[in-house]
């Protein structure tokens, strides 16, 4: 799944808070609101599930290589997240799911074959 | 008497600080901008508490040496001292209690000990932004039996925090709570609300210190009868934040 695939393939609300990135293959994905449990555990080009919505996140992701973050549970994200995210070239979605939901389908739409 | 106290500055051992934030140009800013109690507080370490107090022995200050240590739900608790000793024996306790994470100085910062002189001493070669495993209770805990103050740091702030990481602030043996902003009640619990500057840089150093009211003479007093009298007048209330100020 590419990122630019994440809005439509999920199936539920998805909207793009931060679109200004190099589009990529995801290679998994990582569901923590601990932002040194993601330091340690999450994988290069992946996407981060969370509802950390602040631009610390944002810091872990560059530092981890993370491709991009969605922030469930319709958090507001406030405006210095958006943009140390579009310095940092990661793209950041939003939407009204759970952390559980968004996974879920992450998992059906990222499994390898 | 009144004076100007800041409880939360950082030096260059914190990643995330200037490199710049010297023990010794955070004392010297400090009593240019009129503060009398600094306490020097880095994440998770006291190594450049020994620095710190000879720099401000050459100010004229008086120091406190405390930590910022990071619960395992990544809250942050300011924990302070009235001697070097137990801060620097904290900061071994914690030492061993830190989760390890891939540390590389290029892209968190670079993490360094000093003396008073500037002098680089050691570069601490693992990560002291991780989160400990210890919870937040247990910290405050054991940083009150050792005798600090306890005090919640930027508890209404979005980010590790206690309203961030927790929705609440459990009872606990606070001193105080720092807060950005005038806290709500229930994230005041009840406690003394002081500002804090959390300077990492140089401009930061003394934006949001707090005025406290100490017994005559309070300038005088170091150590541990310094720790005891700050903690009668927060205890009590006798403090004027600064909110406001830049977050």
């Amino acid at each position: 799944m590419l990122i630019s695939e994440l809005e439509s393939s999920l199936g539920i609300g998805m909207e793009v808070a931060q679109g200004d990135y190099s589009d990529r293959e995801l290679s998994t994905g990582y569901a923590s609101d601990l932002l040194s449990d993601v330091m340690a555990n999450a994988k290069a080009d992946g996407v981060l599930v969370t509802v950390q919505a602040h631009k610390n996140a944002v810091a872990v992701a560059s530092l981890v290589g993370l491709a991009a973050i969605v922030v469930c549970n319709s958090r507001p994200l406030p405006d210095d997240m958006i943009s140390s995210a579009r310095a940092e070239g990661v793209a950041v979605f939003r939407t009204p799911a759970t952390a559980f939901e968004v996974s879920g389908r992450l998992w059906a739409g990222l499994r390898r074959p | 008497m009144r004076a100007l106290a800041d409880l939360h500055n950082h030096s260059c051992l914190s990643p995330c600080a200037s490199l710049e934030e010297s023990p010794s140009l955070l004392a010297r800013l400090a009593r240019e901008r009129g503060l009398g109690f600094v306490a020097l507080t880095d994440h998770n370490s006291a190594l450049n508490c020994p620095a710190f107090d000879e720099a401000c022995r050459r100010e004229g200050l008086a120091p406190l040496f405390g930590i910022e240590a990071c619960s395992v739900e990544e809250v942050h608790v300011l924990c302070i001292f009235g001697r070097v000793e137990p801060a620097l024996d904290f900061g071994l306790r914690l030492r061993s209690a830190l989760i390890p994470l891939p540390y590389d100085p290029e892209k968190l910062g670079d993490q360094v000990v000093v003396d008073a002189d500037e002098e680089v001493l050691e570069l601490v070669d693992f990560y002291l932004g991780a989160a400990l495993i210890l919870g937040f209770d247990e910290i405050c805990a054991e940083a009150a039996e050792r005798g600090a103050l306890v005090i919640p740091a930027h508890v209404d702030r979005p980010m590790f925090s206690v309203s961030s990481q927790l929705g609440f602030l459990p009872p606990g043996p606070y001193d105080a709570v720092e807060s950005m902003r005038e806290p709500a009640p229930e994230l005041r619990g009840g406690h003394t609300a002081i500002s804090g500057s959390d300077a990492h840089y140089p401009e930061h150093v003394a934006r949001r210190p707090f005025a406290v009211e100490l017994p005559d003479g309070a300038s005088e007093l170091r150590g541990d009868s310094l720790l005891e009298a700050l903690r009668a007048s927060l205890r009590a209330g006798l403090v004027r934040p600064s909110w406001g100020g830049q977050a």
